[in-house]
């Protein structure tokens, strides 16, 4: 019975005093290399949150915040390959290794409706009040069900290179 | 046993944790929606669609001949109309365009200014709501006017168009479209005004294929027939292919919702198509 109490002491206790930080204007932006013209476009309203005694780390983003060179592929992304009126948020939830230079993130990503496990390598320090995060990775289009036809101009690429830069304050 | 209890203990705490996570980054998260129309146009009548800041849309428009016309017209392939149209995106909420049509001889110059677009989230709102304007101008043969009391002013028309539209699902469109066509001249004991409502749908069947609808209600006719048009889009990457069967051959509204006297029930349809090209002005 002690021990109970204990135990619902210790979560009370570390829920009020876990330290967590928030930033909502992080940069995701991807990268695609492909025969006529390379295909680039970024995203500045990511929202991401990052707890450090669970060590959880939590992104979302709007897949129509997304913006491209181009209105019409702008468009194009938003309707014929994404279906973001259908899907129209990105996440990854998963959780993250100690404050490191490397550090490895472990987690679900869910774009397009499709769930998958990923692991990333990123950095995650701390520098003044801030902890700064830092990650390339890259994607596989068919791993979430994003099918691009063959009668393309862009002729798109079936690897995505995707960067990820984020500013987190403590909250 | 203490082992189980830890875990019990913690999972539906970490959980919690995530959902609430989650929940610290549910925000005001807002957006508007985008493609109502695959194209500027529906089939005739515009679309409440705007050509995108500093893109410059190329729009070839043609319609052949009635397919009453019999063999030896090749059912209307061997006559033609055509319209060459420009329109430039200045903001994402406003474009201005200018055409001609070789039905009639007639120059037009128009803009369009979006004043609400649907949106979800925080700043909700039902509909798109586009403002269109276009004045006309019949090109004449100086000789033609010479001698007449003809004014320049006698030559142009105007239309005014509030487009409002709703994509109902990612599928489904539509649009209604109240328009007020003023001619300054008319033969005698017509109308300077004429009214009409404007019905539009987009059905889309694949991400690059859709079914188009568009009728046009005269409120104040003057012996012309309501213009019914059916029509389908393919999309290609830069261009996009519409094509469609419609009682009416011209293509400014003038024309088309006020002066078409084809009867589908007589055969008079015209097949005609739109080709657009995107150009990406601004670097």
């Amino acid at each position: 019975m002690n021990k109970a109490i204990t135990f619902i002491l210790i979560f009370f206790v570390t829920n009020l005093y876990s330290q967590r930080f928030i930033d909502k204007k992080a940069e995701i932006s991807f990268f695609s290399e492909a025969l006529i013209e390379d295909i680039s476009a970024k995203n500045n309203k990511v929202s991401v949150v990052y707890d450090v005694e669970t060590k959880q780390l939590v992104f979302q983003l709007n897949i129509s915040d997304f913006v491209f060179q181009k209105p019409l592929m702008q468009e194009h992304f938003n309707e014929n390959y994404l279906e973001s009126d259908r899907f129209p948020k990105a996440s990854f939830s998963g959780i993250i290794g100690e404050l490191n230079k490397i550090s490895i993130a472990k987690g679900i990503l869910k774009i397009h409706g499709e769930s998958n496990e990923v692991k990333v390598k990123g950095s995650l320090v701390k520098s003044n009040d801030n902890v700064i995060l830092d990650a390339t990775f890259t994607i596989q289009l068919k791993d979430y069900n994003i099918k691009i036809p063959k009668i393309v101009i862009y002729n798109i690429a079936e690897e995505i290179e995707i960067n990820v830069k984020a500013k987190l304050k403590e909250i | 046993m203490k082992r189980i209890l830890l875990i019990l203990l913690f999972s539906p705490v970490i959980i919690f944790a995530q959902d609430e996570l989650i929940q610290l980054l549910n925000d005001d998260s807002n957006y508007k929606i985008s493609s109502t129309f695959k194209g500027v146009k529906i089939v005739n009548s515009q679309s409440a669609e705007l050509v995108s800041k500093g893109d410059l849309l190329f729009l070839i428009q043609h319609r052949f001949g009635p397919l009453n016309s019999g063999a030896y017209n090749l059912y209307g392939l061997d006559n033609a109309q055509v319209r060459f149209g420009l329109d430039y995106g200045l903001n994402d909420w406003f474009s201005i365009g200018m055409g001609r049509s070789s039905f009639l001889k007639t120059i037009d110059a128009n803009t369009k200014i979006k004043l609400l677009s649907q949106s979800k989230g925080k700043d909700f709102f039902p509909f798109s709501i586009v403002w269109y304007s276009s004045v006309f101008f019949k090109q004449s043969i100086w000789k033609e006017m010479q001698g007449l009391d003809y004014l320049f002013s006698d030559q142009i028309s105007y239309v005014h168009q509030l487009l409002v539209a709703r994509k109902i699902t990612s599928a489904f469109s539509l649009q209604l479209s109240p328009t007020l066509v003023h001619k300054n001249i008319v033969n005698q004991g017509e109308a300077n005004d004429l009214l009409s409502v404007g019905l539009g749908a987009r059905h889309k069947l694949t991400s690059k294929f859709s079914l188009n609808v568009e009728y046009f209600l005269q409120l104040n006719k003057e012996n012309s027939i309501n213009p019914l048009s059916l029509g389908v889009d393919i999309e290609t990457g830069g261009h996009v292919f519409q094509l469609h069967l419609s009682n009416s051959a011209a293509m400014f509204e003038r024309a088309f919702i006020h002066e078409t006297n084809g009867n589908w029930s007589n055969g008079d349809i015209y097949f005609g198509f739109n080709i657009s090209r995107v150009f990406t002005l601004k670097e």
